[in-house]
């Protein structure tokens, strides 16, 4: 079923035919009648588009400040100009009950309570409207409800899209700053310079950290990006910028920038060359988390971990000495056990460089701290990876020093040789197919044997050296303690040759990509070789190791009193580490992106990457002439520099697209439609504007107020166009259907997340908590992709408003979905309204509105009861905000009689009078 | 032209959901007052550009990357250079980028039909249908990467976020029996496509065109399909009463506003596919001879049959477009194509669940009249490396610089064969195919200009085959 708005016959801009243009030329051009005739985000623009020069376009040319028609509301003088020339008169006013829901709708996103209703409506002040407003704008929920129509434009989600479709743990804080940053009405040339270079603007915040989020938020391809092939992982990092780059341009500028990748833009003045100059802006902006703390708490956490990290040091000597004194003690007990040098690794992680996580051949990622010439490894998520390694990997030995905190664990692995992706690796595994035992991974099981084999005992403080070989005749032999473990065996599959380059090591993980991978415990002395060992060379490792004795061995040789300092020594250690590892908790992360030096940005040809043409040098778009689009930048200007100058011209005054862009959103936001219809695309083929002066004074005044949000909605919503009576004339509808010239108030029905919070909030169910990390209504499953099955809970969280979904892109819910709630995905300047049986299904028969229908019962009996009055009173009051007519009353008398309250509640939450703002 | 069933034959018929029944001819009589007060209901089936060839399309999809060279596309100069090095070959775009050698088919060919088709012996079931089949031999895809190009299979675009085929049917051709969603995806019971629900949006279409993913295990095939089990069908009515009542008073009270008739017709579709849902998914009443000819009872097709069977009974009662995914997206052992490791244990074990039930759907729909005037597609996002991945390795990496699908029924060429693949299937050899072509020759067969079918977003008047697509007219019947 389609809106009947949009089953309108095609508008005649739409018919406009330009078929005999190339192909190529039809990006932008295919503008003749599509079969179907709808464009639900683009009301078709009044007027052809002026055959001057594009460079002459209205939305290139500077903000006039108009004046202002004599009398009255300065949007109003616009709004009755347009009117009267069209024959139109405005509305009455709104009933009040009518225009305060409306109201609440519209700036907080939720209804007004019955209480809430009633005070307005008996309040005798003359200004109780626009002290309504005010306590409105200044609530918690207005940002909430403002910042989800942005994170629409940012296509916000929270997980990666593509194969993979894998959580975003971190990208929950970019919705809070969103939202943080409406409540605080943030002047948006702050909001914008935040978005494009908050992380390089001084001093840095953290706010600055987040705002770039939006440059990255929207999906990843992770195995496109980690492909064998060059120019395919080329293309994918041009298809990435292109989406960043159509953000940029389309939510700050309302310019589809991306048009002119290929080609130069064929309606706008947009040269190809703009579109490097664009990406030479961004290019080093990728995909990734960083730490979002501010320098100062930065610095505070450091502080804490060196002192931790001495103490730390201090008792460590202090346990070496008593090792030593042991070793020393136990040695001539076994004279057979030289301190004889193993033989020479091809890499070697000792990790004895304290208090750093990273060393020269990788990095401790995860929550992995490198402390004491150990990788502790305290949580799921802990793992170290190495650089990639530098020549061809065929036979090897893999060795580790292993500390299990339990032996329950499964599937984690000591160390792990692995290819980029992840899609091939061979691994000392635990737990993985047999629990407590040690087995040689490999991807698919391809060249692992389950083995007769002991399972593990150590305890949480003892040290297990664990090798695995890898011969080039396709055996395989696994050691423990300088032991073979089970029997060695051949093969079916021989292993992949790890390549220069596309290979790293990693220790605590099994591979990137599969499910429970991580080891927890610690890990010292890993060592790869690029050959197999022999056993007695395996022997000689373990021994070099220096951990040759068993505990029993090492205490036997102590006096008491010097066993007592040792194990006093020993519950100090444990302190002390745990000390570290509270003290070295990194500080939070978020979604926010990573930065690298980017090589100069060449145009290529047709946007070919095998087309490199000149090198261009970041800049703005040279259609805005009244500001300059250079930025006086070589090819090779600092990362930092580059967006710091495109925020510097983005939120030039005098750049006239900003606050047009801006001020015009808000108004769509608040009447369904904006005066420019396409409130993403200004350009030569997007609608021209139904009152040109009215979105220049706005624009001017938005400027003028210090770039004030909040100020536009007081201008807007004390109009009388705004708070005009939504009901149809037959005599206005003849000429004005599409009310584009607002003779009413065009009544909406509610968007997704709308439906779904009122429900709540009518229900008396809705937990009004703010920000933090987003609830999760499914399950998941993981095998090399993440899997999303969604279920219904009403409790809790669960019961939050729909901003704090996680907001990933396989994992739809199909209730919210049904109203036109926007793939994450995809750029939505506005929504599509449709009315379809999905929707009217999910209304019927979901057990979420059920059991709302139930709160809602139990909150009018609740009412009733405390009131004396009638629960079917109490419930028309909460969920339309007025009394039943005798007709409805009775009628409802009767529904209530014969099928219960419950019921009854359920046939007002599926009414279209509460599914609709008038 | 086959013999459509009968909305009230649904009404009639059905035992079950009596309470959907009744609310239907509650509300369609409310409906019929409503219409006759607004001038009329609403019509979504749309006239399309020029006559169509086709009124309804079957697409299978079949997830991971088919080997051309193993079951359509033979090639003796591969058995000929079996073991040789790709040398001097050209740009290789495996995923893995570790070509070994040349390796042959794991399976011998052999030709069938009039049309003398080469069909490898690991598809003995289509290989009985060559001469319904019109193959496409030069397919071309841009990417090597699953994902990006199942999405471009599906979509025209290698991202997210981009309109599928069926939703674009769906917006420009409407439905013709709005008791069924106008665009049904049936995905493959041992697990999702990757990208899962991503491959069925609507993107920027609105989201009544996106495509409705059936459960095909247990429960009811669309979510909220089914009312509380608490409920009667009496009570149900009784509630439904009311709510219409509520509704037509408030319709009446703001005329002029269509948005509000709508929505009390949403509520009488939304029981009519309360009704017409279950009929369409019940395959309980399919003749033994039908279950039989799908393998219906056969373990070894893993619930694929079913999904075959299910498609043949949606596209009867007019559902526009059935999208069946062979194989998800990951598993082990796998349970797609990506036949990485072991071409012919990976594609054995694949065949098994395809084949027949494929080959019986094309039969079935020749058997009643419907391959006349239905689309039937089969496609994989791409094919398979002529050389083997790695060393000495039996397995074959992604391919999509050739690979083949075919075709069947309305308005193309039977026992068909377009274009080629060159002497050991790496590049093309005659008449390259893009995923564009190949869209914009399936609208074509559908009445529509695939340049005229646009749909403004953000700037652009966007099309499912973007700036491309020639009409592949040589293989039109």
């Amino acid at each position: 079923m389609y809106e009947p708005s949009t089953m309108s016959a095609p508008a005649p801009w739409f018919r406009r035919g330009a078929t005999a243009l190339t192909a190529l030329l039809a990006c932008c051009l295919e503008t003749s009648a599509a079969v179907a005739t709808n464009a639900p985000d683009a009301a078709p623009p009044p007027s052809q588009p002026s055959e001057a020069k594009a460079s002459q376009h209205w939305a290139y040319q500077p903000i006039r400040r108009p004046t202002v028609p004599v009398g009255g509301h300065p949007i109003d003088g616009f709004i009755l100009t347009r009117l009267s020339e069209h024959g139109l008169k405005p509305s009455p006013p709104a009933e009040p009950a009518d225009l305060v829901r409306r109201l609440y709708f519209d700036l907080i996103g939720l209804p007004p309570t019955p209480d809430e209703l009633t005070r307005y409506l008996t309040d005798s002040v003359p200004d109780r409207y626009e002290r309504l407003v005010e306590r409105l704008l200044a609530s918690p929920h207005y940002g909430e409800r403002w910042g989800r129509h942005w994170l629409d434009l940012a296509r916000f989600s929270e997980s990666t899209g593509f194969e993979y479709d894998r959580l975003r743990d971190n990208a929950w804080p970019y919705r809070d700053y969103v939202i943080r940053s409406f409540n605080l009405d943030k002047p948006y040339d702050q909001f914008m310079r935040e978005q494009i270079a908050g992380d390089v603007l001084e001093p840095l915040t953290s706010d600055g950290i987040l705002g770039p989020s939006l440059l990255v938020c929207g999906a990843y391809d992770q195995a496109g990006n980690a492909q064998a092939n060059a120019t395919q992982r080329a293309i994918t990092r041009e298809e990435e910028m292109e989406d960043l780059l159509s953000v940029v341009g389309q939510t700050f500028l309302g310019l589809t920038v991306n048009c002119a990748r290929c080609h130069d833009h064929k309606f706008d003045p947009i040269p190809q060359r703009d579109y490097f100059r664009l990406k030479s802006v961004f290019d080093g902006v990728k995909h990734g988390e960083r730490p979002v703390e501010g320098e100062a708490e930065r610095q505070s956490r450091m502080a804490r971990q060196a002192a931790a990290q001495a103490r730390l040091n201090e008792i460590n000597r202090d346990v070496a000495h008593w090792d030593d004194v042991a070793w020393q003690a136990a040695r001539p007990r076994r004279p057979q056990a030289p301190a004889e040098p193993g033989p020479e690794a091809w890499m070697r992680w000792t990790f004895e460089e304290p208090g750093s996580s990273t060393n020269a051949m990788g990095e401790a990622k995860g929550g992995a701290i490198v402390h004491s010439g150990q990788l502790e490894l305290p949580s799921a998520g802990a793992y170290f990876q190495s650089v990639p390694i530098a020549v061809d990997l065929r036979e090897k030995t893999l060795e580790a020093w292993v500390r299990l905190s339990d032996l329950g664990q499964r599937g984690g692995a000591a160390i792990s040789v692995e290819t980029l992706d992840g899609s091939q690796f061979d691994a000392i595994t635990f737990g993985e197919r047999q629990p407590g035992k040690w087995t040689a991974g490999s991807d698919g099981f391809l060249r692992t044997h389950d083995l007769d084999a002991p399972v593990e005992t150590a305890g949480p403080d003892e040290w297990v050296h664990v090798a695995v070989v890898y011969g080039a005749d396709r055996w395989v032999t696994i050691y423990r303690n300088g032991e073979p473990y089970g029997q060695p065996y051949v093969t079916e599959n021989p292993s992949p040759v790890f390549k220069a380059g596309a290979a790293h090591i990693v220790l605590g993980l099994r591979h990137h990509g599969g499910g429970s991978p991580w080891l927890t415990g610690a890990i010292r002395n890993a060592a790869v070789y690029a050959r197999a060992l022999s056993a007695q060379e395996i022997q000689a490792a373990f021994r070099a190791g220096g951990f040759g004795f068993s505990k029993e061995e090492l205490l036997a040789g102590l006096t008491s009193e010097q066993r007592t300092a040792s194990e006093q020594a020993l519950v100090a250690l444990q302190k002390a580490r745990q000390d570290l590892l509270d003290a070295s908790r990194p500080g939070p992360v978020a979604y926010a992106g990573i930065r690298v030096q980017p090589e100069p940005t060449h145009r290529l040809k047709r946007g070919d990457v095998k087309s490199p043409e000149e090198v261009v040098s970041p800049g703005g778009l040279s259609a805005v002439t009244a500001i300059s689009s250079d930025f006086g930048l070589p090819a090779d200007a600092p990362e930092a520099s580059r967006r710091r100058r495109f925020a510097d011209w983005l939120t030039d005054p005098h750049n006239p697209l900003p606050a047009r862009v801006m001020v015009n959103r808000i108004w769509q936001y608040h009447f369904g439609q904006g005066l420019v219809a396409t409130s993403s695309d200004f350009g030569v083929n997007g609608a021209r504007p139904t009152h040109p002066e009215l979105l220049d004074w706005l624009a001017s005044a938005f400027i003028e107020s210090g770039w004030s949000i909040k100020t536009v909605h007081r201008w807007i919503v004390t109009s009388e166009a705004y708070r005009q009576s939504s009901r149809a004339q037959s005599d206005a509808l003849r000429i004005d259907a599409d009310d584009q010239w607002l003779w009413r108030f065009p009544p909406r029905r509610l968007e997704a997340e709308v439906v779904r919070d009122a429900m709540l909030t009518v229900s008396g169910e809705l937990n009004r908590e703010f920000g933090g990390p987003s609830f999760r209504p499914f399950t998941t499953t993981d095998f090399n992709a993440t899997f999303y099955f969604p279920f219904d809970r009403g409790d809790g969280e669960f019961n939050r408003r729909t901003v704090y979904r996680m907001n990933v892109n396989s994992g739809k819910d199909p209730f919210l979905d049904a109203f036109d709630c926007p793939d994450p995905s995809v750029k939505t300047p506005r929504r599509t309204v449709t009315i379809t049986p999905l929707q009217a299904l999910g209304l019927m028969n979901s057990s979420f509105v059920q059991r709302q229908a139930e709160g809602l019962a139990r909150r009018a009996e609740a009412t009733a009861g405390q009131t004396g009055a009638n629960p079917i009173l109490a419930a028309y009051q909460i969920v339309l905000g007025r009394s039943p007519s005798r007709e409805e009353a009775e009628r409802a008398e009767t529904a209530v009689r014969q099928r219960g309250l419950p019921e009854f509640c359920w046939a007002l939450l599926n009414s279209t009078e509460f599914i609709y703002v008038r | 032209m086959p013999a459509m069933l009968s909305r009230r034959h649904f009404l009639s018929n059905t035992a079950g959901g009596l309470g959907g029944v009744a609310l239907a001819w509650l509300l369609s009589r409310d409906q019929a007052k409503a219409e006759a007060r607004s001038g009329g209901g609403v019509s979504s089936a749309v006239t399309p550009h020029f006559a169509p060839r086709a009124r309804r399309v079957v697409q299978v999809f079949c997830c991971g990357g088919v080997s051309h060279l193993d079951t359509f596309d033979y090639k003796s100069e591969l058995d000929r250079s079996h073991g040789k090095s790709l040398e001097g070959k050209g740009e290789n775009l495996g995923f893995f980028g570790q070509p070994g050698k040349l390796m042959k088919s794991a399976y011998p060919f052999r030709q069938y039909g009039r049309s003398g088709s080469w069909v490898s012996d690991l598809l003995p079931h289509l290989a009985g249908c060559v001469d319904d089949l019109c193959f496409i031999h030069s397919m071309t895809a841009k990417s090597n990467n699953h994902t990006p190009a199942t999405f471009q299979m599906n979509t025209g675009f290698t991202l997210n976020g981009f309109p599928c085929m069926g939703a674009w049917l769906s917006y420009g051709l409407g439905t013709v029996n709005e008791n069924l969603p106008a665009f049904v995806v049936l995905p493959d019971p041992r697990g999702l496509p990757a990208g899962g629900s991503i491959n069925w949006t609507s993107g920027f279409l609105p989201a009544n065109h996106q495509g409705v993913g059936f459960r095909t295990g247990t429960g009811a095939p669309i979510a909220n399909l089914e009312s509380p089990a608490s409920l009667s069908a009496e009570a149900r009515t009784a509630d439904l009463r009311l709510l219409a009542q509520m509704d037509r008073d408030f319709a009446q009270n703001h005329p002029g506003d269509e948005a509000f008739a709508s929505r009390l017709r949403s509520y009488e579709l939304a029981a009519r596919m309360q009704v017409s849902i279950p009929e369409a998914v019940g395959i309980d009443g399919e003749p033994p001879a039908v279950r039989a000819l799908y393998g219906l009872d056969d373990p070894a097709n893993k619930g694929f049959a079913r999904n075959c069977l299910l498609a043949r009974r949606l596209l009867e009662r007019g559902v526009r477009f059935v999208q069946i995914f062979n194989g998800g997206s990951f598993g082990s052992p796998r349970i797609n194509w990506d036949g990485h490791e072991n071409l012919r244990e990976n594609h054995d074990a694949q065949a098994a669940t395809m084949d027949r039930p494929v080959a019986a759907l094309i039969q079935d729909l020749k058997q009643r009249g419907m391959l006349e005037d239905t689309l039937f597609v089969w496609s994989t996002e791409f094919g398979r490396s002529p050389a083997t991945q790695g060393i000495d390795a039996p397995g074959r990496d992604h391919h999509p610089s050739a690979f083949t699908c075919f075709l069947a029924g309305a308005g193309v060429k039977a026992g068909y064969h377009h274009g080629s693949s060159d002497e050991i299937g790496y590049f093309v050899g005659e008449d390259k195919v893009t995923v564009p072509d190949f869209h914009a020759t399936i609208l074509h067969l559908l009445g529509i200009d695939h340049k005229r079918l646009t749909f403004y977003h953000n700037g652009i008047n966007r099309r499912l085959t973007d700036v491309h697509g020639d009409v592949i007219s040589d293989l039109l019947s």
